[in-house]
């Protein structure tokens, strides 16, 4: 351990620590900063963690520097701070400030740095301005203004250290100097929005957020991508119920700062117009929408014990739905009639960063509760044997053209979904569930870590949260009553999943939790070779 | 003492043929590297080139024996570098060196490369120098026919390869970790320091860079003993040194003198004064990075890193840039700040924005379109960049800005208020613009 004085401040941090982490943890916010990232090779290059180490006779860059035990430090001195005044003012001189026009404005460094310790008058001439490429397509999903940007390098060494794809690059010298692709060349990795949360100003903006809301106007709700097993935690963006951006939540023990290009368009399926928004019955062979307090006298005659034959989940929904599904599936079908789910293919793609081959969020929690998926051969022949009214939950097997032509052959399915999609369109009922976006829930992701998410925006239309709508068919079956609210329901699914241990739900860390004895899911899928 | 008794280093410039290994052989060439590989240890060697407190001739004047004591004791894999990308405007003794005798460096090399137990030696030649290279490459050739380089030179079970490297045209790259980043295949720019190039340099591995001067100059110490070297400059100043002269003087070109003479007797005897007509007005003593002196300054002072540093400047690389009367000092410092601005690697800002600010208002002030705030403002950019960057290429730009502004204010003053003659040799007249 070195102990260290900072701005008057005695503190003592592990030996090898960057001055520039004991600097943040001393004062309790960072210095001023561009090039820095915790996750990145140190650049050096933006010259605003300039600090006095007493003993140096010139300042030091903190990001550079290892702690020295005994070092004394001054990160606010009148020649700290003139002298990242005096930085900062270069690093504006050739900025166009189009904040009136720029995604990043409102989380900039230049205008945060500014507003912090600039406000000086600008002395530049305007017609001293350099000028660079705007509105540069460098990729899929990235646009490039080079006249923003502060060459940190930060995207450069991402793509270089993080991706190991080298598409970015900073080419000439001088105030000629300007990060590109080279030609022929496109930032298309599956991580490239990460350089646009990486750049500090607005010289990378995401296309798809690029001009849809100013970032003010967003709150930020906290979830975990859908998009894969690896559950990644992320920060929901959204204004007015409608979703803007999906930004990766800090996890050491998930995703780093990361997420992947593919998990932040997952918000799409939120907003998409296909979505079920009304519960829908089948008549003449057409969908056509209906009240839920007309469903009660309609699903009577399934809810009793017997009257279902088959219930099919998926490992979509959430721990808490599982749980409920299974419960109500004891009540009215019976524990051998209780399948986790159709077992979708890897896509054998998953990379070693962050994308799991697995694309489905909760398989883990499949097997807490124990259920189990199926193939589609295996399911199918389970769909042709089943007698009655058949209760899919989640997911959508009909897309499995096997499962499709069975499900086709079934007179009385009962759907819970958020889309109207195959399966919905082969059912009897279709029941509008809330999209991951818009309910809280737990997934487990594939190293038995469970995860919260909270509801970002309401459902549309008059879409319920899936567990209200197990729960009243719970009740309606004669089962347990109504938990009323999902901490009930939690406590519930604790005492039942993990009896005789210190675990809750309720009071889940803030990171996630692998629950004793969980680390090393069984593989849930029955039915021959994964 | 005459001036030949102060030839270390330039005895066979202008010398028919002195590049040739049979003259330099001839002369006593390679006697010292035979000393040294009949049964000097490497950490000898070292010790007398410490003693002889020569100091690094590149600019830094950093002492080459303690540079060569940071290698790492044991280290397996050392790297030698030496740095010939001469590129400082008015700097151009190295090329004198190489042009002219280029085994004398090669001999310093491989006795430096001995010292520190390197096994592979570049010299890295600024890429402007073309036919420098061939000529250095012919030598290294003669060299290795010799077998003074390559396995087991001169039967003494030492191993040393030799590259000669051309630079690609960068200033930056006579940085040291620009100059390693540039051989590496990288962008040419430096690397953050620490860690230093001796204990992690190239292929990260312990790495020399030394001026081609401070390597040439090995030689001649080994063969004669640090007393003898020491016998020349001051005590802090040992040695001779090149000055590369440029300006309106009777003798311009590259002179060796002792550490130590009085610029005025340089100038006088050894430049023969100003040309007919034109009289002095500033000295830049030590390469264009180097503060300025108007000439009553530079009278007062002795060539060497001590009295420089009195007076506000620095002893620099030699290349001294004598400036007359007639000059303009605003259209002067317009292209030195133009240098600066062009060759800026652009990787942190006060160098790179701060090299072109000052660049732009200097245009600007030239350009008629200046105003006394202008000036305030210069000082300001430079008080943002000075000392606050990853090398001292920002600090190069900043102290003849600033000196200029501070020496000789009212040329720029007069520029502002219209009452200046336009410069008698204006490149660039006042109103046009350069590309």
């Amino acid at each position: 351990m070195a102990k260290l004085t900072i701005d008057g401040k005695e503190i003592e941090v592990p030996d090898g620590t960057r001055l520039f982490d004991a600097c943040t943890e001393a004062r309790g916010r960072p210095l001023p900063h561009f090039c820095y990232h915790p996750d990145l090779p140190v650049a050096g290059v933006c010259r605003l963690c300039q600090v006095e180490i007493e003993g140096m006779p010139k300042l030091a860059i903190a990001c550079n520097t290892i702690v020295r035990d005994g070092m004394v430090v001054h990160t606010m001195n009148e020649r700290v701070n003139k002298a990242n005044q005096q930085v900062l003012e270069l690093h504006l001189i050739n900025h166009p400030v189009d904040c009136p026009i720029c995604d990043q404005a409102g989380e900039c460094g230049l205008q945060d740095q500014y507003m912090e310790f600039g406000l000086y008058d600008s002395k530049v001439e305007q017609s001293d301005k350099g000028h660079k490429a705007k509105v540069k397509v460098i990729g899929p999903q990235v646009i490039l203004d080079q006249e923003r940007c502060v060459l940190c390098s930060r995207c450069v060494r991402f793509c270089r250290e993080v991706t190991k794809t080298g598409e970015l690059g900073i080419y000439d010298r001088g105030d000629r100097a300007h990060v590109d692709v080279a030609p022929g060349v496109e930032l298309d990795n599956l991580y490239s929005l990460n350089t646009v949360d990486l750049c500090p100003v607005g010289a990378l903006t995401s296309r798809d957020f690029r001009f849809q809301k100013r970032v003010w106007m967003l709150k930020s709700t906290e979830g975990i991508c859908p998009g894969c097993a690896t559950g990644c935690n992320i920060r929901i963006d959204h204004h007015g119920g409608r979703i803007f951006r999906l930004k990766p939540r800090y996890n050491p023990e998930v995703n780093g700062r990361w997420m992947c290009d593919r998990g932040r368009m997952t918000y799409k399926v939120v907003h998409d117009e296909k979505r079920l928004d009304s519960p829908l019955k089948k008549s003449g062979g057409q969908l056509a929408p209906l009240q839920w307090s007309e469903l009660e006298g309609e699903l009577s005659g399934m809810l009793k014990p017997g009257g279902v034959s088959l219930v099919i989940g998926s490992s979509h929904l959430a721990l808490e739905e599982l749980f409920l599904l299974k419960q109500l599936g004891l009540q009215v079908a019976g524990e051998d009639q209780i399948i986790g789910g159709l077992a979708e293919s890897d896509q054998k793609d998953g990379d070693d960063l962050l994308l799991s081959s697995d694309r489905t969020p909760n398989r883990a929690g499949l097997a807490l509760v124990g259920l189990e998926e199926m193939k589609a051969d295996l399911l199918a022949d389970r769909i042709k044997e089943a007698r009655g009214t058949i209760l899919i939950h989640g997911g959508n097997p009909a897309a499995d053209p096997l499962l499709a032509e069975v499900l086709a052959n079934c007179q009385h399915v009962v759907y819970i979904g958020t889309h109207v999609n195959e399966t919905a369109q082969l059912a009897a009922y279709a029941l509008p569930g809330a999209s991951w976006a818009e309910k809280a829930g737990t997934f487990v992701n594939q190293d038995g870590r469970l995860q919260q998410f909270q509801s970002a925006v309401v459902c549309p239309g008059s879409a319920r949260e899936d567990w209200r709508v197990l729960a009243e068919m719970l009740v309606l079956a004669g089962g347990e009553e109504s938990p009323g609210n999902l901490d009930t329901l939690r406590k519930r699914v604790s005492s039942e999943l993990f009896n005789g241990q210190e675990f809750d739900l309720n009071t889940l860390s803030a990171l996630g939790v692998v629950p004793s004895g969980l680390a090393e899911p069984a593989d849930p899928v029955a039915g021959g070779e994964g | 003492m005459s001036r030949n008794d102060y030839r270390i280093l330039s005895e066979r410039f202008g010398r028919k043929d002195g590049h040739k290994l049979s003259v330099y052989e001839s002369e006593g060439g390679y006697k010292a590297l035979r000393m040294v590989l009949s049964g000097m240890p490497p950490a000898e060697v070292r010790e007398v080139v410490k003693d002889s407190a020569l100091r690094g001739r590149g600019g830094a004047g950093f002492p080459t024996g303690v540079k060569w004591g940071f290698v790492p004791e044991g280290a397996e894999e050392v790297y030698f570098f030496v740095n010939a990308d001469e590129s400082e405007p008015g700097t151009f003794k190295d090329r004198y060196l190489l042009d002219y005798d280029p085994h004398q460096t090669i001999e310093g090399t491989i006795i430096s490369c001995f010292a520190v137990q390197a096994k592979l030696a570049f010299i890295y030649i600024r890429g402007e120098f073309g036919w420098l290279v061939d000529r250095v490459q012919k030598a290294v050739d003669e060299a290795y026919a010799a077998g003074l380089l390559g396995k087991n030179i001169l039967g003494s079970g030492y191993d040393l390869e030799m590259i000669v490297h051309k630079g690609a045209g960068a200033y930056i790259c006579g940085e040291e970790t620009g100059l390693i980043n540039s051989v590496e295949g990288r962008k040419g720019q430096p690397s953050l320091k620490p860690p230093f190039p001796a204990v992690s340099g190239f292929l990260k591995k312990p790495t020399i860079v030394n001026n081609v001067e401070s390597v040439a100059s090995v030689p001649w110490i080994i063969n004669n003993g640090a007393e003898a070297y020491k016998a020349f400059g001051t005590e802090k100043s040992t040695g001779t040194k090149l000055f590369s002269v440029s300006g309106p003087v009777k003798n311009p070109g590259v002179h060796e003198i002792p550490l130590g003479m009085p610029f005025r007797e340089f100038f006088h005897d050894w430049l023969g004064g100003m040309v007919e007509g034109e009289e002095l007005k500033a000295v830049i003593v030590g390469g264009s990075s180097v503060p300025v002196l108007p000439a009553a300054e530079a009278m007062n002072i002795t060539l060497d890193y001590e009295s420089t540093a009195q007076a506000g400047t620095m002893l620099g690389s030699g290349g001294m840039i004598v400036i007359p009367q007639s000059s303009d000092m605003v259209e002067l410092i317009q292209v030195l700040m133009h240098f600066y601005f062009d060759e800026s690697c652009g990787q942190c800002t006060p160098c790179r924005e701060g090299t072109s600010w000052l660049h732009k208002i200097v245009k600007r002030l030239r350009g008629g379109k200046g105003t006394i705030e202008d000036l305030d403002l210069l000082e300001h950019v430079c008080n943002g960049m000075a000392g606050l960057t990853i090398c001292p290429l920002a600090d190069a730009a900043v102290m003849p800005m600033l000196s200029f502004l501070e020496k000789f204010r009212p040329e720029f003053e007069a520029l502002i208020q219209e009452t200046a003659p336009v410069g008698m040799n204006s490149r660039w007249p006042r109103g046009e613009q350069e590309k």
